[in-house]
């Protein structure tokens, strides 16, 4: 007897006792039970068991129990029942029918052991599982996942992998990932990322991948390392999304933009022409034109004949004069007009034999030397009209401003640089204040010299023959000393601006 | 009576020349008119007769297109001269130029009083006359 004293003092210490009869009532609770459902022993006996109940189990849970234990048979199972306060607890739970001589039970016996902490904590794990399968099933169906081991073979691909890569998951799994490498990006590039997801840190990165088909798409990737437990990886997952369509539009963009600059600078040089245009029209032609309509309306207001005949001898010769710029003015513009003129292969010692028999009179008169040396780049690409203009122009501009207190010497060489030739024309004559007349050196009827000749045009028209065929021409010189102009022949095909 | 004694015309173009100082003439309002066919020729006259007072000018029609030394370049120069306290000359750019942005320059220029665009009339002379 005592040793069953001891057990039921054990039991009572250990476990959550209760003894209902076989209606249910409670007859019996331990302090365990009142503990466990906050209720005191004076408001449990006496109550239907159900007091307890939290409402949680299904009837057929409940049904069975009853059940089990009305046939005198034990039940064990896990129960969630409610407190006092509301709060619920999980309780492991063995119900034994004490039964009478007839067999049946006359009351029952509920040792339940508090499980709610486990329970809680399985009800956790379940959450965090739906969650991490919640997770993964997101990732799934919105990324490009790849599971590689730590030598970079392909163990795991999700369909998008295989929607973007064309390969199906077979042909993958086994795979070096190098199978999708384009070949696009530099060897550091690859091996940043490398060391980076090596060292158990995570990378981040574009990269151009390249589909089975050959075919190439741009995904936004980020490489997470799994460590093991002493932080070396064991396994990389990789997590791209496609931005194919977002790299082909900054291409785009950047091709657009490369595009847009180049249109600009057309523009500009267009504009500039054109700034250049309107002041020519409104110095060189309104000047003459305003000149005709004064000398007119003088001779329509003269009384004298003497006047009427000065001021008419006047009208002749700036007539001419407009009609001199008028058509200079013309060829300039046909000169920016003709786009279909072409380069053809010339030599320059040819041309320079040609324009020079135009200048014997001169070169003979003022005693002149002229050299050459093409020895460097004897043949450009060039139109020869154009060609023709620049070497008359030069020589004949050296001949006319040569120095008087020396013969004129002419010194004509040329050079390759990268590609285009460059022509310089030196001579010892009178030589041009740049400081003065840098800005109008080329410019239409800008003179520096009192000379009769001195018009003006000659810079201007091989300055627009030269840019036409995208060159350039430039001056240094020395007042006093000489001149060098330099050409600069691009020897490719027109390109109009 | 004559409201301007000494003039200079700084001017390329003979025949504007020979009609400008027609019409000059007919106002009777100018007394000596010089002539120089850049702003280089007129530069150095007013260099060497600084200490003349008599010999220059009170007003200038400058032309800005021009040989040698154009109007804006001799504008640069007679800056330097610092002409203030020896002659008070008045400046009128006189251009065939109709370009608003040669008009917006000229007015920057604290030297130039007007910009006046050619023809130079006898009614357009009358006024500067009034002006002074």
């Amino acid at each position: 007897m005592e040793k069953i004293a001891d057990y039921m003092y054990a039991l009572d210490e250990s476990a959550i006792v209760a003894i209902t009869d076989q209606k249910g009532l409670i007859t019996h609770v331990n302090d365990n039970f009142c503990k466990i459902s906050k209720y005191s022993r004076k408001e449990l006996i006496g109550q239907d068991h159900r007091i307890i109940n939290s409402g949680y189990h299904p009837e057929s849970f409940i049904r069975n129990l009853w059940t089990t234990i009305a046939n005198g048979k034990v039940w064990k199972g896990e129960i969630k029942n409610k407190a006092k306060d509301g709060t619920y607890y999980w309780v492991d739970t063995t119900i034994v029918p004490f039964l009478s001589s007839d067999g049946k039970p006359y009351q029952y016996v509920a040792i339940r052991f508090d499980i709610t902490g486990r329970k809680k904590g399985e009800e956790d794990l379940n959450k965090s599982l739906k969650e991490i399968s919640d997770y993964k099933y997101a990732l799934d169906v919105s990324a490009i996942v790849a599971i590689t081991d730590q030598k970079g073979t392909i163990r795991h691909v999700n369909e998008n992998f295989c929607n973007i890569s064309k390969y199906s998951a077979e042909e993958l799994i086994g795979q070096d990932h190098r199978i999708i490498n384009s070949g696009y990006h530099p060897k550091a590039y690859i091996g940043e990322l490398w060391t980076t997801i090596a060292n158990g840190r995570v990378w981040k990165g574009e990269l151009k991948n390249k589909a089975k088909d050959g075919t190439y798409y741009w995904v936004d990737t980020t490489i997470v390392p799994f460590l093991k437990a002493d932080g070396k990886p064991y396994q990389y997952v990789a997590i791209r999304s496609d931005i194919t369509e977002r790299k082909k539009g900054e291409e785009h963009i950047k091709k657009i933009n490369h595009q847009a600059i180049e249109h600009g600078k057309a523009l500009e040089f267009k504009n500039r022409q054109l700034v250049d245009f309107c002041n020519i029209v409104s110095h060189n032609l309104r000047g003459p034109l305003i000149n005709i309509s004064m000398l007119i309306d003088y001779l329509e207001e003269s009384e004298s004949e003497e006047e009427k005949n000065e001021v008419q001898a006047k009208i002749k010769p700036v007539v001419n004069h407009l009609m001199e710029v008028f058509n200079e003015l013309v060829e300039s513009i046909q000169v920016k007009q003709d786009t279909a003129i072409e380069g053809e292969k010339l030599y320059l010692d040819n041309c320079l034999e040609k324009v020079l028999v135009g200048f014997e009179t001169e070169i003979k008169e003022f005693q002149a030397e002229v050299k050459a040396d093409f020895s460097e780049a004897p043949v450009v690409f060039f139109p020869q009209k154009y060609l023709v203009s620049i070497f008359t122009n030069l020589i004949g501009n050296a001949l006319k401003y040569r120095s008087p207190d020396r013969s004129p010497e002419i010194y004509i060489e040329s050079s390759s640089v990268s590609g285009a030739t460059l022509l310089s024309f030196s001579d010892n004559g009178l030589g041009i204040d740049l400081n003065l007349h840098q800005q109008h050196l080329f410019k239409i009827r800008k003179t520096f010299h009192k000379h009769p000749d001195a018009k003006g045009f000659g810079l201007f028209m091989i300055k627009t023959q030269i840019e036409a065929m995208g060159g350039d021409i430039w001056a240094k010189s020395q007042p006093g000393k000489g001149s060098t102009f330099f050409v600069k022949i691009k020897n490719e095909k027109h390109e109009q601006h | 009576m004559n409201s301007i004694k000494n003039l200079t015309l700084i001017d390329d173009d003979e025949v504007f020349v020979y009609l400008t100082r027609k019409t000059l003439k007919k106002t009777n309002l100018v007394g000596q008119v010089r002539v120089f066919e850049n702003g280089l020729d007129a530069l150095n006259f007013i260099k060497t007769n600084l200490d003349r007072k008599e010999e220059l000018p009170e007003v200038i029609f400058l032309d800005l297109s021009m040989p040698i030394m154009d109007g804006w370049q001799f504008l640069q120069e007679y800056r330097q001269l610092k002409l203030g306290p020896v002659k008070n000359i008045t400046i009128y750019i006189c251009s065939s130029s109709i370009s608003p942005d040669d008009v917006a320059r000229a007015k920057a220029i604290n030297e130039v009083s007007d910009f006046i665009f050619k023809p130079i009339t006898s009614q357009k002379l009358l006024d500067i006359v009034d002006s002074l």
